[in-house]
């Protein structure tokens, strides 16, 4: 009987030179992001403790990515306020996009990172935003 | 004379029936057989001034025939509706008949006296034996003693005249002894004038003197004659006077006996009375002295003045009346014609309750219209007290009985009655809906005043009142749910309450009101219910809340608004948290909450509303 050859392919390092391809994308693209969101030493904002008393964030300034839902009302000395969709919680919080950042073109359905400020009466307040 | 004789009679009758009051006229009063306490019934007489009035000199009834009303007294009533009448018509028609032996021999034995008194059989031995007959006859138990009284009367006349005979030769005697003295005085006076004669004329100067002296002596003696003569002839006047006197003080006795028995209806004792009065007093003068009203009485009946001669005409053609009137009782009994027998018999009773042809007649045959004459006589009462549903089936029975009873008089009055009682009842009932309290009660007394006993005034009577009860406690419950604001309550009643406050303005204008609310809240709860239906509990619920921040107390909206929280609990917090943050001065968070809300129901009133008013505080001058 003829003895069969010693060095042929293994499908064992197909699988796990796959699996080393993917984490090698993945990491590159987690580094890629981290290194295009300007905004990325900003703590995020925690939603759900927004919700429930915005008073305890005033002063803070948070990031928050998310996609613009609706345009609530514009005012020419105050800005434009928008509603915006968080990525991260499904949750709909209101962001207030003042006059400096006006010329910032800002449509339903674009999606942005916002770096927002909690002011006074717990309004968020953009400070900054970038398209995401 | 014929004509007015029953119209005299029934006014007597009407007298004795109701009211045998009149004095009795002295010396021996007669038992009355009939002896009526009391005035006469529906309007009677005044007894007392009747007791004090004279006799036979006013206080005479007067019987108008037309409608058979007898006047008395400034009264009038009605003779066939008089209660006393009918009560003795019906004891009368109940009595048994008369017809024994003892009645018979009794009716004989005045039969025998009045043919002992006719004018061709009367003289001295006739008119003894009629006399002696009279105590006899009033053993009778039917007499009442009345002949007794007759026999004491002529006694008396006859004892009149005796006196009359010895005051005759009283006035004889004076006359002779003023014949003698007239005597004595001429034998006086002639003998002084002889012995003063023949003197000559010297004697007569010196007997001047002595002349003076006698006929002064002579006039002494004359004196006592005419003194005496004087006397004599006033004894003599006063003696014929009295004779005269006593003569009408017995006729008028008499008189006043014969007018009372009359009266009395006791008509055969009336031609006995007047057969001995035209014997005792046969003068030919026999005008019955009676005045006043009495006088009236058988003038305007006869048309002449009252005499013993047209009294005894009178009494005789009553007792042929009353046997004519029992006659035809008789006949229209068989032909069953039973109104016109009993009216006829009445009469008949009324004139000659104590004659033979009346106290004879037998019980079967009064019997037949005894019935006849109570149902008419219930007839009449209950016409009387205005009991018409009563009157109108008497009318109707008595239709039954008597075929020629005529109803369309009674009926007449019945249905007359019957309808102004309906009509005021009909006004009553108008008053009553309409709330007129002043005309309801006018009507209700007016319905009543004419018809008593209505059956239906009692049930108007009685639905005014139930339904003015049941209106007042609407009212107070209307009131009392209204403070409550318990409109759910209201509006489930609201037939009742609509019907209550119809003419209360004002409670009208709440209801109103209040209707509407209802309204609003069932349209909302339908509302509601469909959304629910159709899996929109977010939807649903709004609609209710809608409603319930407007009318938080209807506990029908409560109850299903509570229902749907449960159903769409998320969006319900999402608002509820929202609104609770918009308070406390957090409109970030609030409008966050309301986007949340309107994330879960996108059509969300609440929600929308709540975004603009947060967008509308965080941006005061937006466009």
């Amino acid at each position: 009987m003829a003895r069969r050859s010693r060095s042929s392919f293994q499908p064992q390092w197909l699988i796990a030179g796959g699996i080393a391809l993917v984490a090698l994308f993945a990491a590159g693209s987690y580094f890629f992001n981290q290194a295009s969101d300007p905004y990325r030493t900003a703590a995020p904002l925690v939603v759900a403790t927004y919700l429930e008393n915005s008073n305890s964030l005033r002063g803070n300034t948070y990031r928050v990515q998310g996609e613009v839902l609706n345009v609530l009302g514009y005012s020419p000395s105050e800005g434009r306020l928008i509603s915006v969709g968080v990525d991260a919680t499904n949750d709909i919080v209101p962001v207030l996009i003042p006059s400096e950042l006006g010329h910032r073109d800002i449509e339903k359905g674009q999606k942005f990172i916002f770096l927002l400020e909690v002011t006074d009466q717990g309004i968020l307040r953009a400070k900054d935003l970038t398209k995401a | 004379m014929k004509t007015t004789l029953p119209a005299l009679l029934l006014g007597l009758a009407a007298l004795s029936a109701s009211a045998q009051v009149v004095d009795q006229p002295a010396p021996k009063p007669a038992p009355a057989p009939a002896q009526s306490s009391g005035g006469g019934n529906g309007g009677g007489g005044n007894n007392n001034a009747n007791s004090q009035s004279s006799f036979l000199g006013k206080d005479v009834p007067f019987f108008d025939p037309d409608n058979e009303t007898v006047t008395w007294d400034g009264k009038s009533w009605n003779v066939t509706n008089n209660r006393v009448f009918q009560a003795r018509f019906e004891k009368y028609l109940n009595a048994p008949a008369e017809d024994d032996a003892k009645a018979a021999e009794y009716d004989a034995l005045l039969d025998q006296i009045r043919n002992l008194l006719r004018p061709r059989n009367v003289n001295p031995k006739t008119l003894d034996e009629a006399f002696s007959l009279l105590p006899k006859a009033s053993e009778y138990r039917r007499d009442a003693g009345l002949c007794d009284t007759i026999s004491n009367q002529v006694y008396a006349a006859w004892q009149a005249q005796q006196d009359r005979a010895r005051m005759a030769a009283a006035t004889d005697a004076l006359a002779t002894e003023r014949d003698r003295l007239n005597h004595n005085k001429v034998v006086t006076l002639e003998s002084a004038s002889f012995s003063t004669g023949g003197s000559s004329k010297a004697d007569q100067n010196k007997d001047s003197v002595a002349s003076r002296a006698n006929n002064e002596r002579l006039n002494a003696e004359i004196q006592p004659y005419d003194l005496r003569i004087i006397e004599v002839n006033a004894l003599m006047k006063a003696t014929q006077a009295k004779r005269a006197l006593k003569e009408l003080q017995a006729k008028i006795e008499f008189q006043s006996l014969i007018v009372q028995l009359f009266l009395q209806r006791r008509f055969q004792h009336v031609l006995i009375a007047t057969g001995f009065y035209r014997n005792v007093f046969n003068d030919g003068d026999d005008e019955v002295q009676v005045k006043g009203s009495a006088k009236d009485l058988f003038d305007k009946s006869t048309g002449m003045p009252p005499t013993v001669s047209t009294v005894d005409a009178m009494a005789g053609e009553v007792i042929r009346d009353v046997a004519e009137g029992v006659d035809a009782y008789n006949y229209l009994i068989e032909r069953n014609e039973l109104d016109s027998a009993t009216k006829r018999l009445s009469e008949s009773f009324l004139i000659g309750e104590y004659l033979p042809p009346i106290r004879t007649l037998s019980r079967d045959k009064k019997r037949v219209s005894l019935s006849y004459a109570q149902k008419g006589n219930q007839l009449v009462n209950a016409i009387e007290v205005k009991d018409y549903a009563l009157a109108e089936k008497l009318v109707h029975e008595m239709e039954g009985l008597a075929k020629d009873f005529d109803s369309s008089k009674p009926m007449a009055a019945i249905q007359t009655s019957k309808t102004i009682a309906a009509m005021h009842l009909a006004k009553a009932q108008n008053a009553a809906v309409a709330g007129d309290h002043a005309t309801l009660e006018t009507e209700l007394q007016a319905a009543t005043e004419i018809w008593p006993r209505n059956p239906q005034l009692a049930d108007v009577a009685g639905m005014v009142f139930s339904q003015g009860n049941v209106q007042n406690k609407a009212l107070v419950d209307f009131d009392q749910l209204l403070g409550q604001k318990n409109y759910r309550q209201i509006f489930d009643d609201q037939g009742r309450f609509i019907a209550a406050v119809a003419f209360d303005e004002k409670r009208k204008a709440q209801l109103t009101e209040v209707m509407n609310n209802m309204r609003v809240i069932e349209t909302a709860i339908g509302t509601a219910q469909q959304r629910e239906k159709i899996g929109d509990p977010a939807g649903a619920w709004e609609s209710a809340e809608q409603a319930f921040a407007k009318y938080p107390t209807d506990p029908k909206l409560n109850e299903l608004r509570a229902d749907l929280t449960t159903k769409a609990a998320d969006f319900v917090r999402a608002l509820r948290r929202a609104e609770e943050l918009e308070k406390r001065g957090q409109p970030g968070s609030s409008l966050a909450w309301f986007l949340k809300a309107q994330q879960e129901y996108p059509n969300s009133d609440f929600a929308r509303e709540g975004i603009e008013r947060i967008t509308k505080q965080i941006l005061p001058d937006a466009t």
